[in-house]
């Protein structure tokens, strides 16, 4: 035997595990687990409580356990019993109600209070409102942290008539209760709780749901508070009150805390330190705090909040109100910051830049995180700065970046059109990378047509295929020509450029060459090919796309019936057999034709037998469909989907349809 | 509000949807409903260096690209989070230190050989912090000793090679630490020593992927800390069964210390250290099989 096993470690895993062995249906597995539940681990007794909720004989589990209730001395075992009971369901219901309503030991009735706020049923409301008279305090106290959990008016109204009772702890428990169930009472009730302080810091976050103005303006206050949970209670607030509000009454927020917060000293350090702190809801408010200052010392440590992706949005708005000051400093710690600020520093970045950024941005292209490259590759492009030519004409050899460089180039070269053809002429002199050929088609026009022509002969595939594809935008005749030799090519990426090049031109002889592509040997030729002949308008190849709809390959399958809607060409039986594709995106095509093209009976009906697919997206889609149909006759089976429906998305594009169609 | 976003395209509910169970399918990480907004803004660049225009042609893109496979790991890169510091959750290593390491000195006296796996191991603190911590225990120095780091991204592992770091990794270092095992290399940035990288290498691998396993040796002690809060129960369990499998009977699983196996099946046992709660692989005669 191991160590592990005999040590009373090992002795508590072997109960938990025998426990776990049990049958819940065998007879004697009530007995056993209930014995589980005065066991001396918790994680034994939590087995006990899992087993017990499986055990058929809900009523008799749920009397048994009512019974160990009340054990007193057994602290351990009640606690697991009310557990279990909190996971029975509604049958624990009756037994708790009548616990609560009548047993004679005060301890007992506050156990049942507090089980049947966890249970969270509307029905309990009734005799947990009578259980607020009880004799006994705890009772009442749990009684008003229950219906704290339950919802509902009459629940809300209670609580809202505590809080004037003499009895501090009950005033607690319902401004705890009115603050989870975001209900709001009078707003001079609660300002006047603020000023004591046993409910203050409950009465700070119950402020947090009221509209911006003198409730902001006392959260605020609450910020010189010497105590920290207090504070914390205020940034809490200060959340809360934030989130959500449209630009006009963020507005007002932050002028208010402004002006109030302007006024506490050493208030700065403070948001500082909440911002590094451990709670999600503190740290949301210490970012609104931080904004409302616009302090630009505070730049750093909003920043590092981004390391909590939740709060990534708040972020990004935050760094927004630091104003230039502040996205200035965040550059100047580009090296200290964590991965996650150093990206939201450069996102702020991007908005600063002028035409002198240049230096400072090409030195933070070193660091080595792609999505933050690719942020300073746009930034260059924002500068309109003739010097950010270079270093983006060199970032266009970069694969993972040529993309985004691409685009910054055309920004620049509205300001700067000749340097910027010097420069990528250059580029394409020195060989520097087949990308910039693209640009230097889009940007050159008929003048660079020579060197185009020339490289469609280059020794390497990827300039040909550069130049074929760039050549097609420029000139359509020698788009053409080009793109007819580079088909013959033996390299596929030179053949898939002449096609893309085809599908830019249209036309009858585009129409002839594409048919040939259509039958390529290589599948990355053929998927372009059936992507330009929609592109070129080749009404002509419909046959053969038509051809392509049963191909087991999806993605073959799929842009041919995207192609044949757009041109339009797309016949009833076609989609017969694209809807019964095994591929769901087949499928969603099929759909989305239906949507455009003249819409049969037969459309219909087959919208409506996709109701039953076994994909979520696909009962999404052919909901879409027929909401937009306009079919009255389909209506029954929408409502039939409906009821059946358990996706959350599925059934919100139902109900949509269901409302259209019933002129709803 | 600054307008980052302009002429960049909204992710419906629905793009939103199918990307997640693309990627969960791929690596277990699941994300939630509320981090659609995240999930927009970390796969916008990924859009925009494809030339892409909508998250619905990226889905696609995903599914059929003859590139999807380099593609897929790019978006998965870029939605894991990869926070980490050096001496994360002292208190665990604390009773790494004092009350793991006497026992694997004393089970590996005959082989003098030790392999630790930091599995999701980030931009590699976790795996240095290791290494140190052997180091400074003086019990393994003529040891064979291998600190095994491993993730699923590739981008990461890159900074972790490189080993040089800025005060966000070091705000847990004690002083005396970063002078032992740091040498300063300007701007506010150290590089971990020569001695402790000696000891260190890492590599990539996917959790989910259970074949790919077998790439990573049988290790002593597994630390795999804050990467399973991203799974759900399912690709929990799997990920598990990985683990386990790359542990030698009676070796140590630490997890990060909001994480525990309950409702996990019994393939690990729970051992009670003085100072914290760690998960064993049994080595009972019949273990092995189980
Ligand atoms: C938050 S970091 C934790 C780093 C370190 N273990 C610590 O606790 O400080 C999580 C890491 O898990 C990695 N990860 C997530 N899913 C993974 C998977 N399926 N396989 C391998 N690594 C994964 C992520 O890439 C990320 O670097």
């Amino acid at each position: 035997m191991s160590d592990t096993v005999r040590s009373p470690a090992g002795q508590e895993e072997a109960r938990y595990r025998a426990l776990q062995a049990v049958d819940p249906r065998a007879p004697g597995a009530l007995e056993t687990f209930t014995t589980g539940l005065h066991d001396e681990s918790w994680r034994v007794r939590h087995a006990a409580a899992e087993g017990l909720r499986r055990v058929p004989d809900a009523k008799g589990v749920t009397s048994r356990l009512i019974s160990v209730l009340g054990e007193r001395g057994e602290t351990g075992a009640r606690n697991a019993a009310a557990e279990a009971l909190a996971g029975m369901g509604p049958v624990a219901m009756p037994p708790l109600v009548q616990l609560l309503g009548g047993h004679e030991d005060p301890d007992q009735r506050k156990l049942a209070a507090d089980i049947l706020g966890q249970l969270g049923h509307p029905e309990a409301e009734d005799v947990l409102l009578r259980a607020l008279s009880d004799d006994d305090l705890n009772v009442r106290v749990a009684a008003a942290e229950a219906l704290g959990r339950m919802g509902g008016d009459a629940a809300a109204r209670a609580l809202e008539g505590l809080l004037d009772t003499p009895t501090p702890l009950l005033r607690l428990a319902a401004l705890e209760g009115l603050a989870s169930l975001k209900r709001a009472p009078p707003l001079e009730r609660v300002m006047a709780l603020v000023e004591d302080a046993g409910l203050q810091r409950s009465a700070l976050r119950l402020l947090g749901l009221y509209a911006p103005g003198v409730s902001t303006e006392r959260i605020c206050r609450a910020l010189a508070s010497p105590v920290r949970s207090v504070r914390e209670a205020a940034l809490v607030a200060l959340g809360t009150q934030a989130s959500g509000l449209g630009p006009y009454e963020r507005e007002e927020l932050d002028t208010v805390a402004r002006s109030v917060l302007g006024g506490i000293p050493g208030v700065t350090e403070r948001v500082a330190q909440a911002l590094d702190g451990e709670d999600v809801q503190v740290r949301a408010g210490a970012l609104v705090a931080a904004g409302a200052l616009g302090e630009a010392s505070l730049a750093v440590p909003v920043a590092e909040v981004a390391r909590e992706d939740r709060l990534l949005r708040e972020v990004l708005f935050t760094l927004g109100q630091l104003g230039p000051e502040g996205r200035r400093r965040l550059l100047g710690s580009m090296g200290t910051l964590s991965l996650p600020a150093r990206t939201v520093a450069a996102e702020a970045l991007v908005l600063l830049v002028d035409a002198t950024s240049v230096p400072e941005l090409c030195a933070l292209l070193e660091w080595a995180e792609d999505d933050l490259r690719a942020v300073v590759v746009r930034a260059l492009g924002r500068t309109r700065s003739v010097e950010a030519l270079a270093p983006l004409v060199e970032l266009l050899a970069d694969p993972s970046l040529s993309g985004i460089a691409a685009r910054a180039l055309e920004q620049l070269t509205v300001a700067h059109p000749l340097a910027a053809l010097t420069a990528l002429e250059a580029a394409v002199e020195q060989r520097t990378t087949p990308a910039a050929v693209a640009v230097l088609g889009r940007l050159g026009g008929a003048r660079v047509l020579p060197v185009l022509r020339r490289l469609a002969r280059d020794e390497e595939a990827l300039w040909r295929a550069a130049a074929v594809e760039a050549a097609g935008r420029v000139d359509g005749e020698a788009g053409l020509e080009l793109a007819r030799g580079a088909l013959a090519d033996e390299s596929p990426k030179v053949r898939i450029a002449a096609v893309r090049s085809l599908g830019q031109q249209g036309g009858r002889e585009a129409a002839t060459f594409l048919g040939l592509a259509l039958k390529d040997e290589d599948r990355g030729v053929r998927v372009a090919a059936v992507e330009a002949v929609g592109a070129a308008g080749a009404k002509e190849r419909s046959a053969d796309l038509e051809a392509l709809i049963r191909h087991g390959d999806g993605a073959l399958a799929m842009l041919a019936v995207r192609a044949l809607t757009k041109l339009g060409t797309v016949g009833a039986g076609v989609l017969w057999d694209a809807l019964s594709h095994p591929d769901a995106e087949v499928v969603k095509a099929a759909l989305a034709a239906l949507s455009s093209a003249e819409a049969s009976a037969d459309g219909a009906a087959l919208a409506v037998s996709l109701l039953g697919h076994p994909r979520w997206d696909v009962r999404v889609a052919a909901a879409r469909v027929l909401g937009g149909l306009g079919r009255p006759e389909c209506l029954p089976a929408l409502e039939q989907a409906l009821a059946a429906e358990q996706d959350p998305l599925a059934r919100l594009a139902l109900m949509d349809a269901v409302a259209r169609l019933s002129g709803r | 509000m600054p307008r980052f976003d302009e002429g960049r395209p909204e992710m419906t509910l629905e793009e939103f949807r199918l990307l997640r169970d693309h990627v969960y399918a791929h690596c277990g990480i699941l994300i939630q409903e509320n981090m659609k907004f995240v999930m927009e803004r970390r796969l916008w660049p990924r859009l925009e260096a494809l030339g892409i225009q909508d998250f619905g042609s990226y889905h696609r893109y995903l599914r059929y690209d003859a590139q999807r496979n380099v593609e897929l790991e790019a978006a998965v890169e870029s939605l894991t989070t990869h926070e980490t510091y050096f001496f994360r959750e002292p208190a665990q290593l604390k009773a790494f230190c004092e009350e793991l390491l006497p026992i694997l000195e004393k089970r590996n006296a005959h082989t003098r050989r030790l392999r630790l796996w930091s599995a999701g191991c980030s931009s590699g603190e976790e795996a240095y912090t290791l290494a140190m911590l052997l180091k400074d225990s003086g019990r393994f120095n003529d040891w064979d000793v291998e600190v095994i780091g491993t993730d699923l991204s590739r981008r990461v592992l890159a900074v972790a090679r490189r080993a040089e770091y800025g005060p966000s990794a070091l705000r847990a270092t004690p002083p005396d630490l970063l002078e032992r095992h740091f040498i300063p290399v300007g701007n506010n940035r150290v590089r971990v020593r020569d001695d402790v990288k000696a000891w260190v290498s890492f590599g990539h691998h996917n959790l989910a992927d259970v074949a790919g396993s077998q790439l990573v040796p049988r290790t002593d002690v597994v630390f795999c800390r804050n990467v399973m809060i991203y799974f759900d129960q399912a690709a929990r369990r799997r990920v598990l069964g990985v683990i386990r499998d790359r542990l030698c009977p009676g070796g140590y699983l630490l997890l990060g210390h909001a994480e525990n196996l309950l409702s996990l099946g019994a393939d690990f046992e729970l051992v009670h250290l003085k100072g914290d709660l760690v998960y064993r692989r049994p080595d009972l005669p019949g273990g092995e099989g189980r």
